[in-house]
């Protein structure tokens, strides 16, 4: 309880439980209406999805009449997304596995087995974070991309997205890992374990709590990157879902407003329920990796 | 820690013994795969780009390229076209940063006072939820929010509120005036959640005694807030001006998604300049378009680093 409730409640003791609780109550409203700030556009999607089609154009919130339908409807008659929505899953999958990997690797290296040149190594790294890569170098990456022949080729765009967040996945590792005593590291080695098997069998479970930050964050990314996909890939079938509901533009037929709706449901909530598996680990990680590093 | 630790210790003296070359070998063996990259997409790039700027590179063009010496930069920097797009990156970054800093201060202060277990846990994961709507699907979502035929922000002024009708309600996107804003608000909200989530961890570190302590000699919650709180969550603060500010200067994504690529447009800036002039006019003069990034990306560089100085660390 707020110290001016305790005030309020010691000088005046008839008060009404209006009164007593007042801050308490303006708190938790001024809280709730931010939560549904947060909340309303999403859940304006889902109802959306389930509206009948007439209703579908009228603004009310609550439709007159569901129609759940539309999301068997959008797999059997919209011809390209079940292939759209594989490449999204090939790439990100891909991405993700790999610089996690590559992170956990470099992160473990850079505080356990202090190589030559790791305050170099760091301070590159982070210095990558301050400019704006993502943008500028899609000229040469384009070009590089051209050179490799990967151009609408769906598979190479793993490639680039491995370096979205790649500085980013290391410095969080890196942090996770400091909090790792070199003891334990160092007792695994003398024991007899491999670099490898220390790093796998000691390091990594008490690291967890980073690795599910890094999953997240590179989930995210790759799941929802736009400009690399629209800009190296031209062909409908080899597209990935971010760019295929940013062309969608509401109207007719396959494109309905509830069939897009359903089709965003579809693509949204597989981060969403991965992070209601793994949230706690994830506040933790937070904790640790971002905002202690 | 257990008592295994005390053994430990003496016997890590060893491993001082190893040879140092082996271990860095070792060590590098571990950091290839991800510099491998770092350096193909993000170290390679960006000399790339350097180089280009100083040639008149035409992507689509089968003649070679030939250097130019700074005739590129020289061209951006007589475009009022370029000052213009930067400025209105600028604009964005005036709209955007203060709601995004400010908002979620206040909403981490109000959570924080939660003191029922369960409803402080489920306002942490309401939080978090923008933050896990990939960025794409967040402007696709906003894009629906603000549509002026079905979204419920035209609904609700028209329908609800009355103030506006079907035929003069305010088109947000598309390049009108109200998109920059409009973009802001959107981008306030994605990082709303996320944002008291920092402010939140750094609020946990406060100690508690010390509040009390203060609260106990006197002081208001207005100069507790502002002599303990706020200097408590100031390297935090300082963290996310300079990362959004960053961000915010360099935003493309939904300029092109929102805004397309009317010159005329607000959402017309520095970065979709570059974007035009590299994948859509002409030959694709990359060489220019690489020179109006380099310009961008040099200005923007230099107010991270102010505001890094700015921030640096004292005492």
């Amino acid at each position: 309880m707020l110290e001016q409730d305790r005030k309020y409640e010691a000088n005046t003791p008839q008060q009404t439980w209006f009164a007593k609780h007042r801050f308490s109550i303006i708190r938790h409203a001024v809280i709730n209406l931010f939560m549904l700030i947060i909340l309303l556009p999403l859940s304006w999607v889902l109802i959306l999805s389930i509206k009948s089609l007439p209703d579908s154009m009228r603004g009310q919130f609550w439709p007159r009449k569901f129609d759940f339908t539309h999301y068997s409807y959008v797999f059997e008659n919209i011809k390209t997304l079940g292939g759209n929505m594989t490449n999204s899953i090939l790439v990100t999958g891909a991405t993700v596995l790999l610089t996690t990997f590559f992170a956990v690797l470099a992160g473990y290296a850079l505080v356990h087995l202090k190589p030559w040149g790791k305050t170099f190594v760091f301070t590159i790294l982070l210095l990558s974070l301050y400019f704006p890569t993502r943008v500028v170098a899609i000229i040469s990456i384009y070009e590089l991309q051209d050179f490799l022949g990967l151009i609408n080729v769906t598979s190479g765009l793993i490639l680039p997205y491995i370096t979205l967040n790649l500085a980013i996945s290391v410095l969080i590792m890196r942090s996770v890992f400091q909090l790792v005593p070199h003891e334990v590291i160092e007792s695994a080695r003398l024991d007899g374990a491999s670099v490898w098997g220390t790093l796998w069998f000691i390091g990594l479970p008490l690291a967890r709590n980073g690795l599910v930050v890094v999953f997240i964050v590179n989930f995210v990314t790759a799941w929802g990157e736009f400009l690399l996909a629209s800009t190296l890939i031209n062909d409908q079938e080899a597209r990935t879902m971010p760019v295929v509901l940013a062309a969608a533009q509401g109207g007719m037929g396959q494109w309905a407003w509830p069939r897009i709706a359903a089709v965003y449901i579809i693509v949204v909530t597989p981060g969403l329920i991965a992070f209601s598996f793994a949230q706690k680990l994830f506040f933790k990680g937070l904790a640790e990796g971002v905002v202690k590093g | 820690m257990d008592r295994g630790a005390e053994i430990i210790i003496p016997r890590s003296v060893g491993t001082a013994r190893e040879p140092k070359i082996r271990q860095s070998i070792s060590a590098w063996i571990f950091l290839i795969p991800a510099l491998t990259f770092f350096v193909c997409y993000q170290v390679y790039p960006i000399f790339r780009i350097v180089w280009i700027s100083f040639t008149d590179f035409e992507f689509l063009s089968t003649e070679p390229a030939n250097w130019i010496g700074f005739g590129n930069y020289i061209e951006a920097y007589n475009d009022p076209l370029m000052w213009k797009s930067m400025g209105r990156a600028a604009l964005f970054t005036v709209m955007f940063l203060p709601g995004t800093i400010i908002f979620p201060l206040i909403l981490a202060i109000l959570v924080d006072r939660v003191r029922h277990p369960l409803l402080a846990t489920v306002y942490r994961l309401i939080l978090l939820v923008p933050a896990l709507i990939p960025s794409t699907l967040v402007f696709v979502l906003w894009k629906w929010m603000y549509n002026y035929q079905i979204g419920p922000i035209n609904y609700m002024l028209v329908e609800v509120f009355n103030i506006f009708t079907y035929y003069n309600a305010p088109q947000w996107l598309g390049g009108t005036n109200l998109t920059l804003p409009s973009i802001a608000i959107m981008e306030i909200w994605w990082g709303l959640g996320y944002h008291a989530i920092f402010f939140l961890a750094g609020l946990a570190s406060i100690p508690r005694d010390m509040l009390e302590a203060a609260r106990l000699d006197g002081a208001n919650e207005w100069r507790v807030f502002w002599h303990i709180t706020l200097p408590r969550l100031a390297p935090i603060m300082m963290i996310l001006v300079v990362l959004r500010f960053g961000t915010s200067m360099a935003v493309i994504d939904e300029y092109l998604i929102f805004g397309g690529f009317n010159r005329g447009a607000p959402t017309y800036t520095w970065t979709v300049y570059m974007y035009d002039q590299a994948f859509n006019i002409g030959l694709w003069r990359q060489g220019f378009a690489a020179a109006v990034g380099m310009i961008g990306a040099a200005v923007m560089v230099f107010f991270v680093a102010g505001l890094v100085y700015i921030f640096r660390p004292r005492g």
